[in-house]
């Protein structure tokens, strides 16, 4: 069982099978850990907000820490217009990283390392953008796609290639998720893999690497919720903030 | 007045926050984020355009040719998503 590194990926139906209609939407391990992770954060974010006291305990830190990253972030990118959308971006923010971070521990199951799911993610939030630039410029908002100073005979190809690299947008934003995620987790389980089959002999040395690997995957957890978040933040500036 | 002091303290801590902000904002740590950024900016316009190559030829029966145009402006629209998010570094 452990010796196919891509075994983790598998996703397999936990309880009773439920049909709706033609399509299966019965409980996975995949939809068991975005549970876990969504009720986590809800946890901690009660906990944190629950006392507030002057002196923040553990908990109220935690939540006050996250709560001014995300808005520094927010101000610096999108500017003052985007305060309205703040909760939106971190929850998005906060669902990727605890999924990312469950995803570290032994034997769990990583979520955000199947494409499906990043890039509903990644959909969910262009559709948004894409609405909210409408609402916010009217049809102006097509502006976007005709850049200023071109001359008129290259209009026609510039405008499909500004067409082509927007729609481009989703795909960029979940394939970067999803591809680190599965990436780093195959390898960690290939080298695990590798001292298992080196034995007491030789497996010190891929030990070593995997417990190196361990700190990475870490880094790009966070850091891969961070991209997403603050990509976010830049599309949404393009749509708030129309000046090409 | 203690608690007119306090808002005024609390005003000129707020001043000096967000001034220090500004020139703590071009050292942001998201150096390696935007490396990673970079890199699916090239690839994802060429999916797109191939995509959309591929759709047009089964909608319009022109098998080879409008799959292959779209694939070099998907190309083509990858180096600018590469262009702009330079530019966006600089800034």
């Amino acid at each position: 069982m452990a010796t196919n590194p891509m075994h983790q990926f598998n996703v397999y139906r936990i309880g009773p099978e439920i049909k709706l209609g033609q399509i299966d939407i019965s409980f996975t391990n995949a939809s068991l850990f975005m549970v876990i992770s969504s009720i986590t954060i809800l946890l901690v974010f009660n906990l944190g907000s629950k006392k507030n006291s002057l002196i923040p305990n553990k908990m109220q830190l935690l939540a006050e820490l996250s709560y001014t990253f995300i808005s520094k972030m927010i101000s610096d990118t999108a500017g003052s217009k985007a305060k309205p959308y703040f909760s939106f971006i971190f929850s998005i923010f906060m669902f990727v990283l605890f999924c990312n971070m469950f995803g570290m521990i032994p034997y769990s199951f990583t979520v955000t390392s199947h494409i499906i799911v990043t890039f509903v993610l990644a959909s969910f939030i262009f559709i948004g953008v894409t609405i909210i630039g409408f609402i916010k410029h009217g049809l102006g908002y097509l502006k976007l796609f005709v850049p200023s100073g071109v001359p008129l005979v290259l209009m026609p190809l510039i405008v499909v290639i500004e067409i082509i690299s927007y729609l481009s947008r989703p795909i960029s934003l979940s394939v970067r998720l999803f591809a680190n995620m599965m990436a780093g987790h195959t390898m960690m389980k290939v080298f695990g893999g590798f001292v298992i089959s080196l034995g007491i002999v030789g497996g010190w040395l891929p030990l070593s690497f995997s417990v190196a690997l361990t700190g990475l995957e870490i880094l790009v957890a966070f850091l891969q919720a961070y991209v997403f978040a603050i990509l976010t933040c830049i599309y949404l500036n393009d749509a708030l903030n129309l000046h090409h | 007045m203690p608690k007119n002091s306090f808002k005024i303290r609390l005003k000129i801590a707020k001043n000096k926050l967000s001034r220090k902000n500004l020139y703590k904002n071009k050292q942001s740590p998201s150096s390696i984020g935007t490396a990673f950024k970079m890199s699916t900016e090239l690839v994802s316009a060429v999916v797109v355009g191939t995509i959309i190559g591929f759709i047009l030829d089964k909608t319009f029966g022109t098998k080879p040719w409008l799959i292959l145009i779209f694939f070099f402006v998907g190309v083509v629209a990858g180096i600018l998503n590469v262009f702009k998010s330079a530019k966006k570094m600089q800034k």
